[in-house]
């Protein structure tokens, strides 16, 4: 066969076809990126029947704890978090209204925030049922991310005594929410 | 330190590299076709690769999203775009980077004086060899958080990937038995200059509504990643040293393993021919420089209850907390350990089934020239690659031509995981002895290679003794 230089000629357009050309890219944006995933975890919870407040046959109306906590000061945290809230849910059978005060306290032992979740007693032994939103925003959260300990302090307040015979339980659950506002992090 | 935003670009680099020599494959004229059919025909006397300059092997692809598609410079949100590829993918979709380079290579043919029917080649390569699946359970909690994702169970399996750089030793041994079969065999060393894998992760996440609180986290760990040669090469901090480090790794110094590869090719009529080859089936053992990270465990976390922890055993509600905290510090560090380890090469399938037609005539009679046969063929090749997941598959049609004498070129139509309209083309350069090769595909996507699913570029010089 008579090879003709079209064929060549061809071959090397072909050829040229492979001189790669690019559209407009930008890989600054890269710096513009941003994740907001919101993530809710458990924070704190009770269910007692009215006797845990028995002692000795007395009865208990205060009762107080603290945890040293790390969590809030951790530095993905404090760079990333743009707002917390805490929401609790209370049940309550018991003819008594309690409440719960949450301290927060940083590690010179100065209060930061303070809040109380109050229920409603139970006059007729049917449960009563509230909700609670504490939001964590700007100094409040400032606050909170300084926060090394939680003082708890459940009270009972005034009411028909409780005794061995009382009946009823009173029920705490709660979540945190975090938003998170992840930009340029360091790995 | 890296910043994200740079993981980030090297993260969506979903540009990158997969390991099909469909245009090379068969190409017989050029030596290098020998490393994927060890039994491939030898149209050659023997031939010297140029150092470093006979085989540069670059492949490139992504099943997933393209880099055009998330830093396209379009005026449209770059998170919306990095979201919108990340929903688009699933945990099946891949990059994967391939990449040899050969050091210096060589063969010769031997036998009975009137007929050399046997040929030796030997030569050593460097490889580098990456898939990374796209964890996309990873990605969505990463985006999103668990608030709309109760109960949706985050598969921690997803995060699958495996890195290595290897040198090879080898020395191929072909044999042509008659005018029909040919076979070859490879043997080979390989040293692993680095390694990295987590290829068998397993475990999952839930949030569910608890029974005490809200919600029960509910976390099965089972995570593993597996380092050698990298530790030391990290803690070096001098660049020479590192230098040093490597060239000994190349030169047999790293951890060590045994492969070979055998191949085969058939002439089932003058026209009709059928070949195959299995290429890597080896292993690596590594025990020099070997680190290893698990996280393992399982746990459910519940909350707390400040109140009235454990009343009986006066434990105070920071006793219940910092047990809660050691419980989870347990769970997610990472123990280290350095148990020797093997990882398997990546096993590759080349077959194909050959059709040539088309005789050189001459006008006149040339008693003188040499008979060439036929000049073109066509034929259908398969490939497939052994790979975490699962194997990937491509399949070729391809056109081969000889031009002129100092001129073969083949044209190749692939049907892979990265695309279905990915056209190839190969030339090989013949003037004296020298040969000059070139090969590339997806030629259609090269108008923008940002947008490209898959590129491969081949090219290398060679002194052939015909």
């Amino acid at each position: 066969m008579h090879l003709s230089p079209k064929y060549v000629i061809l071959f090397f357009l072909l050829l040229t076809l492979c001189i790669s050309c690019t559209k407009d890219i930008d890989f600054d944006q890269a710096r513009e990126y941003q994740f907001n995933p919101v993530v809710e975890s458990s924070l704190v919870f009770f269910n007692e029947s009215a006797n845990a407040f028995i002692d000795q046959g007395a009865e208990v109306e205060i009762v107080q704890d603290f945890i040293f906590i790390d969590f809030f000061n951790d530095d993905f945290i404090v760079d990333n978090v743009e707002k917390i809230s805490f929401n609790f849910e209370t049940q309550n059978s018991i003819n008594r209204r309690f409440e719960l005060q949450v301290d927060l306290y940083d590690e010179a032992l100065g209060l930061q925030d303070s809040f109380v979740v109050i229920q409603e007693a139970s006059s007729d032994g049917q449960n009563e049922i509230a909700s609670h939103v504490e939001v964590f925003e700007d100094e409040r959260l400032v606050a909170l991310k300084n926060t090394h300990i939680i003082l708890f302090t459940l009270r009972l307040l005034p009411g028909p005594n409780i005794d061995e015979t009382t009946s009823g339980r009173i029920e705490l659950k709660s979540k945190a929410v975090f938003y998170f506002e992840i930009k340029d992090v360091a790995l | 330190m890296i910043r994200l935003s740079t993981f980030a670009i090297l993260f969506f680099w979903f540009v990158s590299f997969t390991q099909n020599k469909q245009i090379i494959y068969g190409f017989s004229e050029i030596p290098q076709s020998l490393l994927v059919n060890p039994g491939g025909k030898v149209k050659n006397k023997g031939y010297v690769g140029f150092p470093l300059l006979s085989h540069i092997h670059v492949n490139a692809g992504t099943s997933g999203s393209t880099l055009y598609d998330v830093f396209a410079n379009d005026g449209v949100n770059f998170n919306t775009k990095l979201q919108s590829a990340a929903y688009s993918m699933s945990d099946n979709d891949f990059i994967t980077l391939n990449e040899q380079l050969e050091v210096f290579s060589g063969g010769f043919a031997f036998g009975s004086s009137y007929d050399k029917n046997e040929y030796l080649s030997f030569g050593i390569y460097q490889e580098l060899d990456l898939i990374n699946y796209f964890p996309k359970d990873y990605a969505i909690l990463a985006i999103e958080g668990n608030q709309n994702n109760i109960n949706r169970v985050f598969d921690l399996s997803d995060l699958n990937a495996s890195f290595e750089v290897v040198s090879v030793f080898h020395v191929g041994y072909n044999k042509k038995v008659n005018s029909k079969l040919s076979y070859g065999v490879r043997g080979k060393i390989y040293s692993s200059i680095m390694n990295v894998n987590s290829t068998r992760n397993r475990g999952q996440f839930v949030t569910v509504p608890g029974k005490n609180n809200i919600y029960d986290h509910v976390f099965n760990l089972d995570l593993a990643v597996r380092t050698s040669g990298v530790q030391s090469f990290v803690d070096e901090d001098s660049s020479d040293e590192r230098l040093k480090k490597i060239t000994n790794r190349v030169l047999l110094g790293g951890n060590l393993g045994l492969g070979f590869d055998i191949g085969f090719s058939y002439n089932i009529t003058d026209q009709w021919y059928l070949d195959g080859s299995l290429l890597d089936i080896g292993f690596i053992h590594h025990t020099k420089d070997v680190e290893s990270y698990e996280v393992k465990g399982d746990y459910v976390f519940e909350g707390i209850n400040p109140i009235f922890p454990e009343l009986e055993d006066e434990q105070t509600a920071d006793d219940y907390w910092s047990e809660i905290e050691e419980d989870f510090e347990e769970l997610f560090n990472a123990d280290t350990i350095s148990t020797n380890y093997t990882t398997w090469r990546p096993i590759k399938l080349n077959t194909s089934i050959n059709y040539a037609f088309g005789k050189q005539k001459e006008k006149d009679c040339n008693c003188i020239k040499e008979d060439v046969g036929y000049i073109n063929r066509i034929g259908v090749q398969l490939y497939a690659i052994n790979r975490p997941k699962r194997p990937q598959v491509a399949l070729t049609t391809y056109y081969y031509r000889r031009l002129f004498k100092g001129l073969r070129l083949k044209g190749t139509y692939t049907i892979d995981s990265f695309s279905f309209y990915n056209i190839g083309l190969g030339a090989s350069f013949h003037i004296g002895g020298m040969n000059f090769y070139a090969m590339a595909d997806n030629f259609f996507q090269y108008q923008n290679i940002y947008n490209a699913e898959g590129v491969s570029l081949q090219l290398g010089f060679n002194y052939i003794l015909n």
